[in-house]
């Protein structure tokens, strides 16, 4: 095996030179002759029928040159997830007969001017009729809430509004907790946050005489967008292209598809002129999609050696007007209970219960924080009552390489046991654990605590597109150009697929272009929303680097008269072992096939599709099925100081032990890992989307506390390596971009318990709970005197 | 009624039709094609739009451009001569402190700004410096790094 020059190292970002002189074009900058400005009108009402839509006023205004209604719409259903028949699709792209949260879409204009559009919307008259609005699942699951879909879904009983359930078991959990020494029971819930990305929602879409939409859009991937479209415009999807642009952040808030691109599409069709439409950041937080609060009511029986002998979990969530990802949160959250320890007995069910709030998308970790803060947080409280220290509990209970998971799924190399090992050992975790509440500062304002947080994330799922193709082909210069439809939204996906390609071919990283994320010129790919890039469409793009190195070597060995198995490939050339002086470079190699071989110039093909024999996902309703090849696993540690005076915590240092595969570009593993840690902290400490009947209170960066760099919280990594990259062979590496949201937004809950003995059963973690958590806690102590 | 004003943008006179209620940040993007400045949310909170006026920091997006005659502004796009880095987005680059972007042309300009009247700002000036410019991406970590690598770069450029 030869050294590796260029997976595995921290080269430096393709697109930053782009990034830090400002040429590099977002949706936001893309800008068309005659491109039309287009804005949306939104429902006032939580629940409504809608009467009467009249649009005449408004296109009546100088400049106005598109409105649309449901009307002009076909009526195509789609949704997040959808089956025929258990999930038939449940939302509208534009509002036809009712409205069911505030801020849906009705009605859109396409105008000359922000002026004229924005003038239209106002002359648009929508006559409601105001129906009974329910926000809270629990009382949406009453038999006498207001039905928000009457006709939808199948899954009714006994609860009212469910929009799809999640039951799964294994093993017998009465058993368990029969065989338990101890059982804990307790309800955990978590609050609404958006992602925060900072380029707003946006699109592009130009209709192009001859039946071409050309489509730019903010999102994860633009092979989904342009599927999507092309079902609710019932255009083939040889009709549209969807370009690649750059992505200012998305958080998994960007995958589906959205009525601004759909309105955008309509219009432009309509207009036959270019119509963008771009979000206020109003709009984004009061309309568009957040995460997704859950309660989770969690009861776990343990052997006194502190052994998980049984675990059943009940979930329900919150998960708006309509499907949204609410279900596959809900299938989500089995999988991350049953990932990091070994569950012998399991009892699982969830609800995605429709509201009258605005639709939920996935969002980074897509409910493993909710659930490992649930888990991680009672397994600490367990461990105290059976005077065990939270290490050895977690030790204990880890999964160890190669341990089979209920659905089939392997953990292979699973590297837990030494993160959570290194993580304790890096941070003196047990030599500090316990001084906050018990050690002599116990009685001082200042109070530090350290608690510990594990997780898990998988790495690639069916889903479509589900797998990725990358084509590499030589240029007479010897440079190489790669066509991937990975879109890089600042995870660096250009990065690592063209240092893989660097690494197959000997060719330096600079020399190798990059094509990317536009469906009508690259082939498909899996996206960036499901945590299968650097394991998808790495090893499709190492396929298409290998074909082209067979290809080359083969020339290279008629060319030098040599065994293919005698020749080196190095710094872009090739020659036989032992004579480097008389090498052929890839620029006479690229000649000599084009000469020899009917004018082939070098191309290479790659495909790759996680868990190939399987034909399809998992069942969300069940939880049976195969689900994932590759599980990321990791131990985080917080250290927290709390201001018992005013509440106040702060993140003082954080440590991520992780085992992420093989890192191929180390950099960005940071990198991705300091913005986990921040945007914890902010789910931890600061954020939270504030709504009151169906309305957001507080739509605005000012009144929503995202972290800044007053917030940065010290960001430490530990790697575990458990697998390798070697040339010209598959490699398996897991995941890095959002399984570590999760393990340290659980230590930050525990590191609190340790600091002021206070247990905090519902993020967010407020001065306002401190404080008052303080208050019983003396209260308490008080009596016991 | 729009009023014809100069405005001296990297280094360039431009003569330009505004309209009384038009921002710096519209007449950049859209009037002059400057798009590094970005519209994160257009009420003054993110700190996307950041430019310098005379140097100084401001937000673009709640300045209106007639204001800005007699004014010299610096985009993103003023920094970078050709293909040569300035110390300060080479430093971006190399710490990893760009992810997705968006923030970085506003990042860049305040540290750009920051290093010129503070050579080796401390810690607390590079936050104070950079409280008004919203990152999710990176945490901020790797942003800090390389405000100090670039301070360090300067110093020793001019040494």
């Amino acid at each position: 095996m030869s050294e590796l020059q260029y997976v595995g190292k921290s080269v430096l970002r393709k697109d930053g030179p782009q990034k830090v002189t400002g040429k590099a074009t977002y949706t936001v900058d893309v800008r068309l002759p005659g491109m039309l400005v287009g804005r949306i009108l939104r429902s006032p009402h939580p629940h409504a029928r809608i009467l009467n839509i009249d649009t005449s006023a408004a296109e009546r205004v100088p400049g106005v040159k598109a409105v649309i209604t449901g009307r002009d719409s076909l009526g195509i259903h789609h949704a997040f997830v959808e089956s025929a028949r258990r999930y038939p699709p449940d939302q509208l792209a534009l509002a036809i007969d009712k409205v069911r949260f505030i801020g849906e879409e009705v009605a859109a204009v396409a105008a000359v001017d922000s002026y004229a559009a924005e003038e239209a919307l106002d002359l648009i008259r929508v006559e409601y009729e105001p129906l009974p609005a329910v926000f809270d699942p629990i009382e949406a699951m009453q038999p006498d809430a207001p039905e928000i879909h009457p006709t939808n879904p199948k899954v009714r009983e006994p609860f009212r509004n469910i929009g799809g359930k999640t039951e799964s078991a294994w093993g017998d959990v009465e058993l368990g907790f029969s065989q338990s020494d101890y059982v804990a029971e307790d309800r955990f819930e978590s609050h609404l946050r958006t992602h925060g990305y900072l380029e707003p929602q946006a699109t592009v879409a130009s209709y192009e005489p001859g039946g071409t939409l050309n489509v730019w859009t903010s999102s994860q991937g633009t092979f989904i967008k342009r599927a999507k479209l092309a079902r609710t415009l019932d255009l083939p999807l040889s009709a549209i292209r969807v370009h690649k642009a750059y992505v200012g952040g998305a958080f998994g808030g960007k995958i589906d598809l959205f009525s601004h691109e759909y309105c955008a599409a309509l219009l432009s069709m309509k207009a036959s002129r270019a119509v963008k439409i771009v979000a206020s950041r109003e709009e984004i937080f009061t309309a568009y999609r957040h995460g997704q609060p859950l309660i989770i009511e969690l009861k776990t029986g343990v052997k006194s050696d502190g052994t998980i002998m049984a675990q059943q979990i009940k979930v329900i969530n919150n998960s708006g007007a309509y499907r949204g990802s609410g279900i596959v949160v809900v299938f989500l959250s089995w999988g991350f209970a049953m990932l990091p320890y070994r569950l012998l007995n399991l009892k699982y069910e969830g609800y995605a219960v429709y509201t009258n709030n605005p639709i939920r998308a996935p969002q980074r970790g897509h409910g493993a924080p909710q659930m490992r803060f649930a888990i991680e947080s009672q397994l600490d409280m367990i461990a105290e009552e059976l005077k065990l220290d939270p290490i050895e509990i977690r030790l204990k209970n880890a999964r160890q390489p190669h341990e089979q998971l209920p659905n089939g799924d392997n953990v292979h190399n699973c590297g837990l046991p030494d993160c959570i090992r290194d993580a304790a050992d890096h941070t003196q975790f047990l030599q500090k654990y316990g001084h906050g509440r018990k050690g002599a500062s116990r009685n001082g304002r200042f109070r530090r605590g350290i608690g510990m947080g594990v997780s898990a994330y998988f790495g690639g799922a069916l889903i479509y597109p589900s797998s990725s193709s990358v084509i590499v082909k030589m240029n007479d210069d010897g440079t190489v150009t790669m066509l991937t439809g990975a879109l890089d939204i600042g995870q660096g996906a250009e990065t690592i697929l063209s240092q893989i390609v660097a690494e197959e071919l000997k060719v330096p990283i600079d020399e190798v272009h990059v094509i990317a994320a536009d469906t009508e010129t690259t082939p498909v790919d899996i996206g960036a929303w499901i945590s299968g890039g650097a394991y998808v469409s790495g090893n499709a793009a190492r396929e298409a680097a290998s074909q082209v190195r067979r290809k080359l070597l083969d020339v290279a060995g008629d060319e030098l008269e040599a065994n293919v198995a005698d020749l080196v490939v190095e710094d872009k050339s090739i020659f036989v072992s032992g004579s480097p002086d008389s090498r052929l470079t890839y620029e006479q190699l690229v000649a000599a096939c084009i000469r020899k071989n009917r004018g082939d110039p070098v191309i290479g093909e790659g495909h790759w599709r996680t868990m190939r024999d399987e034909p399809n996902p998992p069942s969300l309703a069940t939880a049976k099925g195969r689900w994932s090849e590759n599980y990321a696993f990791d131990a985080q540690v917080a250290e927290v100081e709390v201001d018992t005076e005013t509440g106040l915590v702060r993140l003082l240092r954080a440590v991520t032990a992780h085992d992420c595969g093989f890192p191929i570009n180390p950099l960005l593993v940071e990198g991705q890992i300091d913005g986990q840690v921040s945007m914890a902290l902010g789910h931890a400490l600061m954020e939270e989307v504030l709504m009151k009947d169906g309305r957001t209170i507080n739509p605005s960066w000012l009144d929503y506390h995202m972290p800044t760099i007053h917030n940065m919280a010290v960001s430490e990594y530990i790697d575990v390596v458990t697998e390798s990259y070697e040339s010209g062979r598959p490699y398996r590496t897991k995941e890095v971009g959002e399984g570590y949201v999760s393990g340290i937004l659980a230590a930050i809950a525990n590191a609190i318990y340790d600091a002021i003995g206070v247990r905090l059963y519902t993020t967010p973690f407020t001065p306002e709970k401190i404080l008052k958590g303080l208050a019983e806690h003396r209260s308490l102590s008080h009596d016991h005197r | 009624m729009k009023t014809l004003i100069s405005l001296s943008v990297n280094g360039e006179l431009h003569e330009l039709a505004v309209a009384p209620q038009a921002t710096l940040l519209e007449v950049l993007r859209e009037q002059l094609d400057l798009t590094g400045a970005k519209e994160g949310c257009g009420t003054g909170e993110c700190g996307t739009c950041t430019v310098l006026a005379d140097g100084q920091p401001i937000l673009s997006c709640l300045t209106l451009a007639i204001d800005c005659e007699g004014t010299e502004i610096t985009t993103i796009e003023g920094l970078a001569q050709g293909d040569n880095l300035t110390p300060v987005q080479q430093a971006f680059l190399e710490k990893g402190a760009v992810q997705c972007g968006f923030c970085t042309p506003g990042m860049v300009l305040a540290v750009t700004a920051l290093l010129r009247e503070s050579p080796n700002p401390s810690d607390q000036e590079i936050k104070k410096a950079l409280e008004g410019n919203l990152c999710r991406c990176t945490g901020y970590n790797k942003i800090v790094e390389a405000v100090n690598e670039a301070a360090e770069r300067s110093s020793s450029t001019n040494a």
